[in-house]
C-alpha cells in the first residue's frame, strides 16, 4: 500500500509563497527513500505533508489507502503513534526524562510503557547505549542523544519512519552510525524509511532518490 | 480503545516531572496558594466559630419570636381618618402630626395565648413584664431591667436555666419576691446568695427581693439583668395581670421570621422574629463574609498570576517538547491537559497542604484564653469553626484560581502545531 501523493502543492504564509508544486510520487512499503535537494528545495516541507505532520493546500496524500487530509484528528494521533516514527535535525528528547523514558514515551500514550519496556532496552543496547538508560539527555553526547532519538521513533515497530537530516547536527562518524541504525531498521523490519538529506553519500545509501527543485520533483 | 482517563496519566508523568526540574519555581507558586488556602481557613475558622457561638446564643438563649407592646409612629396622615373620616380626599395639614403612639402592655394577651397554644408550630411562650429598675444593696446601686416570667415557661421558651451558677432558676416559682440575677449585677451590688436587694422603680417604694439564683452567660449586658416572678414584678411596677412581652419558641427557628410576620397581622403588637431583632449583627455578617472573601481572594488571585507566568513561561520553553510529542500521536487535548494539570497539581497540592496548616492554626487557636469582655464565650478560649463547608470553599477557591490561571496557558499549548514549531525552530 504505501504512501501516494498526487498532484500535491504547498502554499504558505502572506503574502503566499508556493513550497511545493504538483507532487505526485509512490512510496512503497518496505522502501529506503531520500528526498533531495538544495536548500529551500522543498524536501523537509514534502516529508511533512507526506507524514501528516503538515496538510497540503492541493492534491491527496494517501497512506495505506487512507486519505490522511480526511482522517480525524483522534484516529491521526493514534496512526502516527503506531504506524510511524519520527527523527528530526535535533533530537527533541525531554530534558525531565531519562534516556530510557524519552525512548518509551510513544508507549506512555497508551499505557504500553511495561509491555514495550524490554524492546526500547534491547533498542538503546544495540546503538551502544545499554549503559545509559538512566541518564538525563544532559549527561549524553549529541550522538547518544540522537540515537536515543532513533529508538524513540522505532519503539512502536512503526511501518514508517521519517527522518528529516537526521544526521544534519552530528559528526561524520555519528552522522554514519545513524544513517547505519535507519538501513538496519529497514532491512531487517521492513521499516519503511523517508530520509531528507543534503549529503550525497547518506542519499545514495537509499534504495531510491527524489530528488526536488524548486518545489518540484525531477 | 484506551480511555481518554488512561490516556490522560501520560502526560500527568510528564507534567509531575516537569514540576520536579524547577523545585524553586513549583514551590513558591505552590506557596501562593498554600497561604491563600490557610488564611481562608483560618479566618473563616476564627469568624464563623464566634459568629455561630452568637447565633447560638441568639436562638437558643432568647425567644425565637417576640410579641411586643404597640408601637406606633405618627406620619402626616395618621390622624385623617379620626378626625375628618372620608369627608376630604387630600388633607393638609398647618402643624403635621408627629411622634409616637405606644402602648406600654401587649392589649389582650389572652387572644395572644389562645391563638399560640392552638398552634402547632410553638413549642412554648412565655409572657413577661420588663421593668427598668434599681437595684440597690446597702449603698452599691445599679439601674438595670427586671424581667418578670412564668419560670417554668420561660426556661422552655430560652436557655436561661443552663446559665445558673448558683441556686435554681425554678426557685423563681416559689414566689415571695425572689430573684435570678446575672452575675455581673451580682459583681455591682456586692451581693451573695439568699441575700436581700431592694427593688425600686421612680416614684415607688423599694421592695426587697432575696437572691434566688445567679446565672453567667458570658455576656456583659445578659449578665447584667435579673428575673423575677411575673407577679412579683407585676406588683413593684404597679401593673397587676399586665404584660409587655410574650416570648415565643418555636420548633423550627427558621420559621421564625415568616411567622412573625403573618402574626404581625393579627393585632396592633409589634412582631419580630429573633433574626430581625438582630437585623443589624447580620449585616455585619455579611460585611464580615465581604471581607473575609476579597482578602483571601486577593492572595488567590496573586497565586493565580504565579500559576500563569509560571505555565506561560513553560509552555514556551516546551514548545519542542509539545512539537515531539505531537509528532509521536499526543493530541491537543493531551496537550492541554499537559499544562493544564501542572496548575491543576499546584491548586490540589497547595489548597491540601493549606487546608491542613489551616486546620492546625485553627487547632492552635481554640487553645489561647479568650473571654470576660462583652465578647466573651462561655467556655472562656477562642471560638473556633470546624464546619466542612469553610474547607470545602477553601479548596474550591484555590482550584477554581488554579484552574483559570492554567487554562489560557494550557490553551495556548494545545492551539500549537508540530510543524509550526519544527519551522520556527529551523530558523
Amino acid at each position: 500500500m504505501g504512501i501516494v501523493a498526487q498532484h500535491v502543492g504547498k502554499v504558505i504564509g502572506a503574502p503566499p509563497t508556493r513550497i511545493l508544486s504538483d507532487i505526485t510520487l509512490d512510496i512503497r512499503e518496505g522502501e529506503f527513500v531520500s528526498l533531495t535537494g538544495r536548500s529551500g528545495a522543498g524536501k523537509s516541507t514534502l516529508l511533512y505533508l507526506l507524514s501528516s505532520l503538515d496538510k497540503a493546500s492541493e492534491g491527496t496524500i494517501e497512506i495505506e489507502g487512507q486519505d490522511v487530509g480526511r482522517m480525524s484528528g483522534e484516529a491521526l494521533s493514534r496512526f502516527r503513534n503506531e504506524k510511524m516514527g519520527f527523527v528530526f535535525q535535533f533530537h527533541y528528547l525531554i530534558a525531565e526524562l531519562n534516556a530510557l523514558e524519552n525512548t518509551l514515551l510513544p508507549a506512555r500514550k497508551f499505557k504500553q510503557q511495561e509491555r514495550r519496556k524490554a524492546h526500547a532496552e534491547k533498542l538503546l543496547e544495540r546503538f551502544g547505549l545499554g549503559d545509559k538508560l538512566n541518564r538525563l539527555p544532559r549527561q549524553l553526547s549529541g550522538g547518544e542523544m540522537q540515537r536515543v532519538a532513533i529508538a524513540r521513533a522505532l519503539v512502536m515497530e512503526p511501518r514508517y519512519v521519517f527522518a528529516d537530516e537526521p544526521t544534519g547536527s552530528l559528526d561524520t562518524a555519528n552522522g554514519e552510525r545513524v544513517i547505519n541504525i535507519l538501513r538496519e531498521a529497514n532491512e531487517t523490519s521492513g521499516t519503511t524509511v523517508v530520509l531528507v538529506t543534503h549529503e550525497p553519500e547518506f542519499a545514495n545509501l537509499a534504495k531510491r532518490q527524489i530528488h526536488l527543485r524548486d518545489g518540484r520533483v525531477v | 480503545m484506551d480511555s481518554p482517563e488512561k490516556r490522560k496519566d501520560a502526560v500527568i508523568f510528564l507534567a509531575v516531572r516537569y514540576l520536579f526540574a524547577r523545585p524553586r519555581q513549583t514551590l513558591l507558586t505552590l506557596l501562593g496558594i498554600f497561604f491563600g488556602s490557610a488564611a481562608f481557613v483560618a479566618i473563616s475558622g476564627f469568624m464563623l466559630g464566634f459568629r455561630g457561638y452568637l447565633i447560638d446564643q441568639l436562638i437558643n438563649n432568647n425567644a425565637h419570636v417576640l410579641i411586643q407592646a404597640r408601637e406606633e409612629f405618627l406620619t402626616e396622615h395618621s390622624l385623617d381618618a379620626p378626625f375628618y373620616g372620608s369627608a376630604y380626599r387630600h388633607i393638609f395639614w398647618a402643624a403635621p402630626p408627629s411622634g409616637r403612639k405606644d402602648s406600654d402592655i401587649v392589649e389582650n394577651p389572652q387572644s395572644w395565648y389562645l391563638r399560640l397554644k392552638n398552634d402547632p408550630r410553638v413549642a412554648a411562650y412565655s409572657p413577661q413584664l420588663t421593668a427598668s429598675v434599681i437595684f440597690a444593696k446597702g449603698t452599691a446601686a445599679s439601674a438595670s431591667r427586671l424581667i418578670g416570667c412564668d419560670p417554668l415557661q420561660q426556661q422552655k421558651v430560652t436557655t436561661i436555666g443552663e446559665y445558673v451558677v448558683e441556686g435554681k432558676f425554678a426557685d423563681l416559682a416559689v414566689g415571695g419576691n425572689r430573684l435570678v440575677i446575672g452575675e455581673e449585677l451580682k459583681k455591682k451590688l456586692g451581693v451573695e446568695l439568699s441575700q436581700t436587694v431592694s427593688v425600686s422603680l421612680a416614684h415607688r417604694a423599694a421592695t426587697p427581693f432575696k437572691v434566688a439564683a445567679v446565672f453567667r452567660t458570658g455576656n456583659r449586658m445578659t449578665d447584667s439583668l435579673a428575673y423575677g416572678a411575673i407577679s412579683d414584678v407585676q406588683n413593684v411596677n404597679g401593673t397587676p395581670n399586665q404584660v409587655n412581652e410574650i416570648a415565643v419558641r418555636l420548633h423550627d427557628h427558621a420559621q421564625a421570621a415568616a411567622l412573625a410576620t403573618t402574626w404581625a397581622g393579627w393585632g396592633p403588637e409589634k412582631v419580630e422574629s429573633w433574626d430581625q431583632i438582630n437585623a443589624n449583627i447580620f449585616e455585619i455578617f455579611r460585611i464580615q463574609d465581604a471581607v473575609r472573601f476579597l482578602s483571601v481572594g486577593a492572595v488567590l488571585i496573586v497565586a493565580a498570576f504565579g500559576i500563569y507566568n509560571v505555565l506561560n513561561m513553560t509552555v514556551m520553553h516546551k514548545r519542542q517538547d509539545i512539537a515531539i510529542l505531537r509528532s509521536m500521536g499526543y493530541n491537543t487535548g493531551e496537550m492541554i491537559w499537559l499544562f493544564f494539570s501542572q496548575g491543576l497539581i499546584l491548586g490540589v497540592s497547595g489548597a491540601i497542604l493549606g487546608l491542613a496548616f489551616g486546620y492546625g492554626v485553627c487547632l492552635y487557636l481554640q487553645t489561647i484564653p479568650f473571654g470576660g469582655g462583652s465578647l466573651g464565650s462561655g467556655p472562656g478560649h477562642m471560638l473556633v469553626s470546624f464546619q466542612p463547608g469553610i474547607y470545602v470553599q477553601a479548596a474550591l477557591l484555590a482550584l477554581l484560581s488554579a484552574s483559570i490561571a492554567s487554562i489560557l496557558p494550557a490553551r495556548a499549548a494545545g492551539k500549537l502545531t508540530p510543524i509550526e514549531i519544527i519551522r520556527a525552530g529551523a530558523e
